[in-house]
């Protein structure tokens, strides 16, 4: 095309009219924080990750253990705790090896598909941190149940058990929606330029 | 070590500087914008510049970190890029305006690849920096094959810009 052919021509002139950055500038810039989206997901992830273990001291903290042990579910309990930090462990590594990958030096194409799975092991722990929280949730009643024969045969009575089970449904639902929602709202912001990009460039090369 | 590392970095990139500079204008709309994009990169390829192993040349090398910065890691783009002037300019060309002198055109192209997407502009960007097609697929993570194709649709996308 001849108007972008005159555009190239003009192109390496226009070198002459930036305003060149003194060497003392640059220095200055090499200790400024970087604002770059890595680094965000690099904070948000690390405050995902530390959420899921207080959420999981929380489920599974030590005191609660002990007074679980007379309880005729106590092994499964067990095997469930070591299970959720062994799966814990397994994210956290997870997650840094993919962030290690994250590199400028790469492709634009495997850039953002190692932004992308690095998002993605974050997502999916936090989403394995509500499946937790849910199972647990699980336990507890069925221990409430088994400890108070009175809250049995409360529970029992079929308009409670409506009641109940629509109450447990409306709590977990209650929570998906505010992890969706804050989940729309940090990376809907922060990954919305990313995202576009990422199609745009799957597209040429469909 | 580290002082003659960060010494050696600083000598070439104001050598260099001019290859951000002339991303920077055009992935910013203004020049708040283009200096918080040429810090942004200063520091993407200061990070980068430990595993940077001289096999290649610094200005190539740069080239790859800083689009890389200007598409995927720069935060505040989305927010000055396509400013709305760019657009209410080149939907109202009118006949005399594009069939006058060069610098008109030129300057008329500029405004047309500034509406382009972030794609787009590095493709572009790489177009007029007179790079092979080998080198934009290879910077991009795409077949050459779809290089070329995606390039002849830009011309033909800028085209229409000029001429709606």
């Amino acid at each position: 095309m001849e108007a972008l052919d005159l555009l190239k021509k003009d192109w390496q002139k226009q070198e002459n009219t930036f305003e060149q950055v003194s060497e003392a500038s640059i220095y200055g810039m090499l200790h400024k924080k970087s604002s770059s989206i890595v680094k965000w997901i690099l904070i948000i992830s690390l405050i995902e990750l530390g959420l899921g273990v207080v959420l999981s001291f929380f489920s599974f903290d030590s005191d609660l253990l002990k007074k679980f042990e007379s309880f005729e579910y106590f092994g499964y309990i067990k095997v469930l705790t070591a299970f959720n930090y062994a799966v814990i462990l397994f994210f956290v590594y997870q997650f840094y090896i993919n962030y290690k990958k994250i590199s400028t030096t790469t492709s634009t194409r495997k850039l953002m598909d190692d932004i992308i799975s690095t998002r993605k092991t974050v997502k999916y722990y936090i989403w394995f941190n509500l499946v937790m929280v849910a199972v647990s949730t699980l336990f507890g009643v069925v221990y409430a149940v088994n400890l108070n024969p009175k809250f049995d045969s409360i529970a029992m009575n079929p308009k409670n058990v409506v009641v109940f089970g629509l109450i447990c449904t409306l709590i977990i639902v209650g929570f998906v929606v505010v992890f969706w929602l804050i989940y729309r709202l940090i990376y809907g912001r922060l990954l919305r330029k990313l995202f576009v990009n990422y199609k745009e460039l799957k597209k040429i090369d469909l | 070590m580290s002082e003659n590392l960060e010494q050696s970095f600083v000598q070439q990139l104001r050598e260099n500087q001019n290859i951000i500079h002339k991303i920077c204008r055009l992935y910013t709309a203004d020049s708040d914008a283009h200096k918080d994009l040429f810090q942004e990169i200063t520091i993407q390829l200061w990070k980068a510049f430990p595993k940077f192993r001289g096999d290649s040349k610094f200005s190539t090398w740069a080239y790859r970190v800083a689009l890389n910065t200007a598409i995927t890691l720069y935060r505040k783009s989305t927010r000055t890029v396509q400013t709305v002037d760019y657009e209410k300019h080149s939907f109202f060309i009118s006949q005399e305006d594009y069939n006058t002198d060069e610098e008109e055109r030129i300057k008329l192209m500029y405004k047309a690849v500034h509406q382009l997407n972030d794609i787009e502009k590095a493709l572009v960007f790489m177009y007029l920096e007179d790079k092979d097609y080998t080198e934009i697929a290879e910077t991009l993570g795409i077949s050459e094959v779809n290089a070329r194709v995606k390039m002849n649709r830009i011309k033909g996308k800028l085209k229409k810009i000029l001429n709606p």
